[in-house]
């Protein structure tokens, strides 16, 4: 027993430093129900899921980089919602409280709901380590995109490779996403 | 201003005892994703090295470097060679050197030069998801030991460089 203790103490110390969790493409994404950074009603990927597919955006109120693309997240929000597919933010870092990631949202006009992540439950069960950082979902909740929004970091006007967009046009229009897994620099989740 | 003040008192102690490592007044170089390993990992072999990737935008990242600056002090330049790689845009590089020369940091830096960070990215490590800082240990033999991710302590850093000194000749 003690063997089993220490192990999982093991463990609990390896998925507190890096998260642990690597999802693959087409596999089932974890369900969560996190409250509303807005007034704590509770936000379920379940009931989000009923639209063409989620987007699950892990998102920061002082990451420059997050920042700098507050206005493309909130253009591909409002162009994709209407075309049946539905949005989540998700604020895991420890230091930015519901009140805080609010305000930021109504500031800078992110009209999608916005979760608070207490203890970074989910940005763990997901494998999140930076914002942004973006889940693109089915309907059943399978994983059909991981990434970034695009690679231009902190330009708007430079964007060359639109890959989330392009991952949800492809998915509206029935077909793989041509670049399911992509990368880019961003701040680390500052987790408990 | 208070812990800038204390910011800079760690990073000049640290400054004067890493003389033989100091490399302040050296200009930031660019790398790009294929130059990696010839450029930046390959010259320090023989010692353990450690890259620290960080950006000036990135709090964190600057918060550690008095951490980095002290774990460095504590090994001699015969085992251990630091060196930052700085992921900031291009047209941030004057924000770059500024930042080093005011905090005088005492390590070479290089900044990164990619049309797409993935690029680089990969070619660093594969597992990496980009999130800064990052730091990266390599043995005596240019071989992968440790990745720290997320920022660390002086004791984080110099319990890495012991183990991948322990792990070599």
């Amino acid at each position: 027993v003690k063997k089993i203790l220490v192990l999982a103490a093991a463990l609990g110390l390896a998925a507190s430093a890096a998260p642990a969790a690597d999802l693959a493409i087409g596999a089932p994404a974890p369900d969560f129900t996190l409250p509303s950074a807005r007034d704590g009603a509770p936000l379920s990927l379940k009931e989000l899921a009923k639209g063409k597919a989620v987007v699950v955006m892990f998102i920061a109120t002082k990451c420059p980089v997050s920042n700098a693309y507050n206005d493309r997240m909130g253009a591909i929000a409002r162009e994709y919602s209407s075309k049946g597919i539905q949005f989540v933010g998700i604020n895991s870092n420890k230091a930015e409280s519901a009140e805080e990631v609010a305000a930021h949202a109504q500031e800078h006009r992110l009209t999608f709901p916005i979760a608070k992540d207490p203890g970074n439950k989910v940005a763990d069960l997901y494998g999140a380590t930076r914002t942004p950082e973006v889940f693109v979902l089915s309907p059943k909740g399978d994983l059909l995109y991981h990434g970034r929004i695009d690679e231009s970091q902190d330009d708007p006007k430079n964007v060359r490779s639109p890959d989330l967009r392009n991952a949800l046009d492809a998915i509206l229009a029935g077909k793989p996403v041509p670049a399911p897994v992509t990368k880019a620099f961003g701040c680390t989740i500052k987790r408990v | 201003v208070r812990r800038d003040a204390r910011l800079r008192t760690a990073l000049s102690a640290a400054a004067f005892a890493c003389a033989a490592l100091s490399a302040a007044a050296e200009p930031v170089k660019l790398v790009r994703p294929d130059q990696y390993r010839a450029r930046v990992v390959a010259p320090k072999r023989g010692r353990v090295l450690l890259v620290n990737f960080w950006a000036t935008w990135c709090d964190p990242c600057r918060e550690e470097m008095p951490a980095l600056a002290a774990a460095a002090k504590d090994f001699p330049s015969r085992d251990l060679a630091v060196v930052l790689v700085s992921i900031d845009s291009l047209k941030r590089s004057p924000d770059v050197a500024k930042f080093l020369a005011r905090e005088k940091v005492p390590f070479v830096c290089w900044q990164v030069k990619a049309r797409d960070a993935q690029d680089f990215i990969d070619a660093v490590d594969k597992g990496w998801s980009g999130a800064v800082p990052y730091t990266l240990v390599y043995d005596r033999k240019g071989a992968l030991a440790a990745k720290l991710a997320g920022p660390q302590t002086r004791q984080a850093f110099g319990e890495a460089v012991k183990k991948a000194l322990a792990g070599g000749p």
